[in-house]
């Protein structure tokens, strides 16, 4: 089964949720507006605005933020002026107030896009307080009662008018949350949302995107405190409340905090259950706690979590097995032991040159460039890195031509990572240069080294778990990182990602590993596909952290095979333990002891010199137990 | 505390009953999450030997000391001095006379030298007082004369070399019969690196069992009396 | 005099604060989370002790007796059940989500139950030390309450750093926060610790609640402020430092008093939240939050 289906040039997902909602709330809105039924399910209509928003900044990014109550207020209270007070129809107002409160997000968003997640969320469960605060004692604003409207939305105040225009608002409100979720940014997101390190060394720009994330999130708050504003007619200081943010984070949280459709759902079902029962509205707090602390312990994706996995159980090929979870679809397949993985050929796909794939045209092209092994591409120049007093690299020079394989080795501490983040740019040198094909880029952070050719392995295997090989590969071919978030709501390139992803994925033989799930994998084969990922933004330079670390004998060799072809056509650099490996295909071997260069020669060298052999004892093949095997 | 603490002094003069294994596991496995980094593994440790565990880097040793130790997660069987270990009870080990040496020496860094010693003694006794006063925390603080000086500083402000003294000291506290050391020299210079290896054959010499984790196995295999050899998480040769 | 009556008050709520901060720091060095719930702790000791005495005609020490009982029992059961399966059962939670929203959920729960027992409106526990306010001479005067609260709190602080410095065991505590495997290694159960350390926390917070509620008087929600004020006092802290958590929270105590003397009665918690909120967004790497919990 292949990946998600697409309709009308779309993915299905985004196409199905939002078909369900639009159908389903217009026939309650139609229907029974007027009911009581009705008025519950357009209440929570105008919390899901907010809730669907929470999913994609809380659950799929992981951007935890408890201000959400506080910009719903910002929406109803704004439009309750402007209409209440200052007289202008109350459709109106929510656009200006949507628009003027994406100014607001931007302004706070600046000031926190330095903060990281505890410090967000931190101050941001101050807002609440705050607002609240000021509200209760803001005459202007009615104090703590509230403040009146005087025009519903839907200009009249037929019910069903409000009804279906709400409905129409979700409902877009959810094709743009999933639509952007399903797209490339929203990948981006998802692996920012894991591991803040590995996605910018995938050249995802985060600062950027979390400012963006606050900023989606903020709106759709303020867009749903609107609706309320516009169809409830009231607007009390209690809508800003920690316990309203409280009832927010239940919505979320027992709906699916991964799922918009969970997210609208969920905020739909707490609503209706603390409508219709007064014992449940008036002990809501209790309830409320022990809800979400049960949903944490027993399914974490709540509703949309259960139903998913069950649905994908009983029936994975079904379409509606994608809805309710935003996972990429995969067949899981029963564990396999160590040893032989199903997939991966013995030969690698690397030395066939009959196939036309773009990425095997740049790679032909770069092997057969004559010059490319005496041209210069990385030059480090007196690199030095202190931590307080503690001293680990000093006066680090090397270079590096456009192609070969460099091994950098020595006793653990010696700084052989330290070196590797910094040329990488994920740590910043206390003295020296790093120089990239002329252009000094020691200033410049991991994200932009990715753009101009750097790419990386990590020493512990950081694969996205939760999806697929192919989107784990995927994240180094997205291309968007100067795009904006909202291009991700109209366009996806997730697909042409995927298709490049494939291609470098066939090269290293792992074609048929595409759609399974990264935590199903052997670790053989997950460092196979941090490989592929490596390879596919076609690095010019290649950094690897010890790349055959829990590796087997048999595992070695092909790995080392498989180097050797990779070094054909671009430059490696090369951390290793295995001195066999890096002895064998290293052309040249670099050794750091104490955060020094000691010795620098090729593979003879390096094993008939005295200071390595007593630095790294057991260097030599004949004493490492089992060498010659 | 199932057992009184009796200083040591010298050579175990314990009768030895039935056999003479002080430690000896049968079908250890330790998983981390899909990864089996240790399967099925068996082997005996005598008492008063030194057992060198070798292979390459990231093959399964150092979980294979920490599966003893109780520190991961587990199955199979362990028996120290024929008594069956309860998985996942850190302190059934130590307090049985089992330490370990940890990779990276772990101290407390901002805790004092001394305040790091002495919480060896933890597995033992919660007195501080006895902790303080006992024989083994003597012998230990005596065995490191290059700490001496050192006793009120921050364990973080040391050398490699000198942490890795602490971290054996603090082993050697609880006055264990059984010390594990994973990889002693870890990030030391050879100068260092020999030092330990003293230390490490005094304390032998002083009649406890030893068990030492060594990738580069050149000098452990002068001090061991045997070698177990562990590559992918199996015993290939002991 | 104004400025020293304000002063002395600050100080009141402040040992508070800096109490809570403490325990909020020292409970997240030993098992990475953060507690939210503290305030909650102690308006259930206030609101409780109030009910037993006045609705059902208790004397106040067994009354004291019984609640304190009833918390240590409602902690002990919540780590056992909750917080280890969150962190040692199958359901393993890592990150964030464990950090905050399990005890942000407690928090809530507690109120959910005092509104239950005790209604909405605002009681306070028997005064212990009844009687005028006492003058310190030059118009300053403190209430007796108030100097119990103090009292209290210098004497907690004392004994805990005698504890932890001159304990066996309390050198373990430091040392789960230094270094969380190297303290199993040497046997340290750092599950004990935690679920000590919580009942513990939790027992302190309803003496504070009893102390003090005669001065402001509680109601079902007084909680939640007072857990987040003591929290972002440990955040000044980095969450790690006992000690600059105690003069953090003295500090937010004394110009939350000054705020409410000098500006605005209303507006004074609102603008103190306000400038906290600041300072932890904008200079996030003087509190040390920049590390994402893990």
């Amino acid at each position: 089964m292949s990946g998600r289906r697409r309709w009308l040039g779309t993915d299905r997902g985004p196409l199905l949720s939002t078909a369900f909602v639009l159908v389903a709330g217009l026939i309650i809105a139609g229907g029974s507006a007027n009911s009581y039924f009705g008025s519950v399910v357009i209440l929570a209509l105008t919390y899901a605005i907010v809730t669907a928003g929470m999913a994609v900044q809380i659950g799929f990014s992981q951007q935890v933020v408890f201000s959400q109550s506080v910009f719903m207020g910002l929406g109803a209270y704004g439009v309750a002026v402007l209409n209440g007070k200052v007289g202008w129809p109350s459709l109106l107002a929510l656009v200006v107030i949507t628009i003027a409160s994406g100014g607001v997000a931007w302004v706070i968003g600046k000031a926190v896009s330095g903060a990281s997640g505890l410090a967000l969320a931190v101050a941001t469960l101050m807002f609440p307080l705050i607002a609240f605060g000021y509200l209760s004692y803001a005459n202007w604003l009615g104090g703590s009662i509230g403040l009146p409207l005087t025009g519903t939305l839907w200009p009249g105040g037929s019910a069903t008018a409000n009804g279906i225009l709400t409905v129409v608002i979700v409902a877009a409100v959810v094709f743009a949350t999933t639509r952007l979720v399903a797209s490339d940014i929203g990948l981006e997101m998802y692996t920012l949302g894991v591991s803040e390190n590995t996605a910018q060394a995938m050249g995802v720009r985060t600062s950027r995107r979390r400012l963006e994330l606050f900023i989606l999130g903020s709106v759709l708050a303020t867009l749903g405190g609107a609706v309320y504003a516009g169809t409830q007619l009231f607007v009390p200081p209690t809508l800003v409340q920690a316990t309203a943010e409280l009832s927010l984070l239940i919505m979320l949280f027992v709906g699916g905090r991964r799922s918009v459709l969970g997210a609208v759902l969920g905020a739909v079902g707490i609503q209706y259950f603390t409508g219709i029962s007064n014992t449940i509205s008036v002990h809501i707090l209790l309830i409320e706690g022990v809800l979400i602390t049960v949903v944490l312990l027993i399914e974490p994706d709540g509703v949309a979590g259960i139903v998913s996995s069950l649905w994908r159980r009983a029936a994975p090929r079904l379409p509606f097995a994608e809805l309710v979870a935003t996972d990429a679809a995969y067949v899981p397949t029963p564990g396999l032991g160590q040893g032989e993985e199903a997939g991966i050929s013995g030969e690698l796909a690397v030395a066939e040159e009959t196939q036309t794939s773009a990425f095997r045209r740049h790679f032909a092209a770069r092997r057969a460039d004559e010059a490319a092994a005496t041209t210069t591409l990385l030059e480090v120049r007196g690199v030095a890195k202190e931590y307080g007093g503690l001293v680990v690299l000093r006066d680090i020079d090397l270079t590096l031509p456009e192609r070969g394989i460099f091994g950098l080795c020595g006793p653990n501490g010696a700084g052989k990572s330290t070196l590797l983040g910094i040329v990488g740019g994920s740590i910043r040198p206390s003295a020296g240069t790093v120089i990239l094909a002329g252009e000094d880029i020691t200033a410049l952070p991991a994200a932009e080294r990715f753009d101009r050719g750097v790419s990386r392995t990590f020493q512990a295997v950081r694969l996205i778990r939760g999806r697929t090989v192919l989107d784990n590969v995927a994240v180094a071919c997205l291309r968007s990182q100067r795009s904006s978030l909202l291009r991700g709501i109209v366009i996806s390139r997730l697909p042409r990602a995927r298709a490049d992803a494939m291609e470098a994925l066939e090269y290293l033989g792992l074609g048929e590993l595409a759609h399974r799930e990264v935590g199903s994998l052997t670790l053989e084969t997950q460092r196979m596909v941090e490989l592929a990922r490596a390879m596919a933004s076609r690095p010019s330079l290649l950094l690897l952290d010890e790349p055959a670390s829990g590796l087997s004998e048999i595992q070695r060799e092909r790995l080392r095979e498989l180097l050797r072809a990779i070094g054909e056509v671009t430059c490696v650099l090369l951390v290793e333990h295995d001195l066999d490996l890096i002895a064998a295909i290293a052309e040249r071997i670099l050794v750091l002891e104490s955060g020094a260069l000691v010795f620098t020669g090729t593979g003879e060298e390096f094993r008939s010199s005295e200071l390595v052999n007593s630095l790294l004892i057991g260097a030599s093949p004949t004493t490492t137990p089992g060498g010659e095997q | 505390m199932p057992r009184s603490w009796t200083p040591r002094a010298g050579a175990s003069a314990e009768p030895v009953g039935e056999s003479a294994s002080a430690l000896a596991i049968s079908n250890l496995s330790v998983t981390y999450g899909r990864v089996a980094a240790v399967h099925d593994v068996s082997f005996e440790v005598a008492e008063g030997d030194c057992v060198a565990l070798i292979g390459p880097n990231g093959n399964g040793k150092s979980s294979i000391v920490m599966g003893i130790a109780g520190l991961v997660h587990r199955r199979g069987r362990v028996e120290i001095f024929g008594r069956p270990a309860p998985a996942g009870d850190v302190s059934f080990m130590p307090r049985h006379g089992f330490t370990l040496v940890p990779e990276r020496r772990q101290l407390y860094p901002q805790l004092s030298v001394a305040d790091n010693i002495v919480l060896g003694c933890f597995g033992r006794t919660r007195s501080l007082r006895r902790a303080r006063a006992s024989e083994a925390h003597r012998q230990a603080l005596e065995l490191f004369p290059e700490l001496s000086g050192r006793m009120a500083q921050k364990a973080g402000t040391l050398s490699g070399g000198e942490q890795q003294m602490v971290a054996i000291a603090r082993g050697l506290a609880a006055d264990p019969r059984i010390l594990a050391v994973d990889e002693p020299c870890l990030g030391l210079a050879e100068t260092v690196s020999r030092r330990v290896y003293e230390v490490l054959r005094r304390i032998h010499e002083s009649g406890r069992t030893l068990l030492i984790v060594e990738e580069s196995p050149k000098r452990a295999l002068q001090l061991a009396d045997r070698q177990v050899e562990v590559r992918n998480g199996v015993v290939v040769r002991a | 005099m104004k400025l020293g009556n304000l002063i002395i008050s600050g100080i009141v709520t402040g040992s508070i604060y800096a109490a809570f901060a403490a325990c909020v720091a020292l409970w997240y060095r030993v098992s990475n989370i953060l507690n939210l719930a503290v305030g909650d702790f102690a308006m259930i000791g206030a609101l409780g002790v109030d009910n037993l005495v006045r609705v059902h005609h208790w004397k106040l020490a067994p009354a004291i007796a019984a609640t304190l009982g009833a918390v240590s029992l409602g902690a002990y059961l919540y780590d056992r059940i909750v917080l280890s399966l969150a962190q040692d059962g199958r359901t393993r939670q890592e990150g964030i989500v464990v950090t905050f929203f399990f005890t942000f959920a407690l928090s809530f729960f507690l109120e959910g139950i005092a509104e239950l027992l005790y209604g909405t409106d605002v009681h306070a526990a028997p005064a212990i030390w009844n009687g005028q306010s006492l003058s310190l001479g030059g118009g300053l005067h403190v209430d007796r309450a108030g100097v119990l609260v103090v009292a209290f709190a210098a004497l907690v602080g004392v004994a805990s750093v005698l504890v932890l410095r001159g304990t066996l065991q309390g050198k373990a505590v430091e040392a789960c926060g230094e270094n969380f495997f190297g303290a199993r290694i040497v046997g340290i159960d750092n599950r004990k610790y935690r679920r000590l350390l919580f009942i513990l926390s939790a027992l302190l917070a309803c003496v504070f609640g009893i102390l003090e509620s005669p001065i402001t008087g509680y109601t079902y929600d007084s909680g939640a402020a007072i857990s987040l004020t003591g929290f972002i006092a440990a955040a000044f802290a980095g969450f790690q430092k006992p000690g600059k958590a105690v003069v953090a929270g003295l500090s937010i105590g004394i110009i939350e008093a000054l705020l409410g003397g000098y500006v605005s009665a209303n507006y004074a918690d609102t603008i103190l939240y306000a400038l906290l909120a600041a300072a932890v967004l904008i200079r996030p790497g003087a509190m040390g939050l920049d590390i994402v919990p893990e």
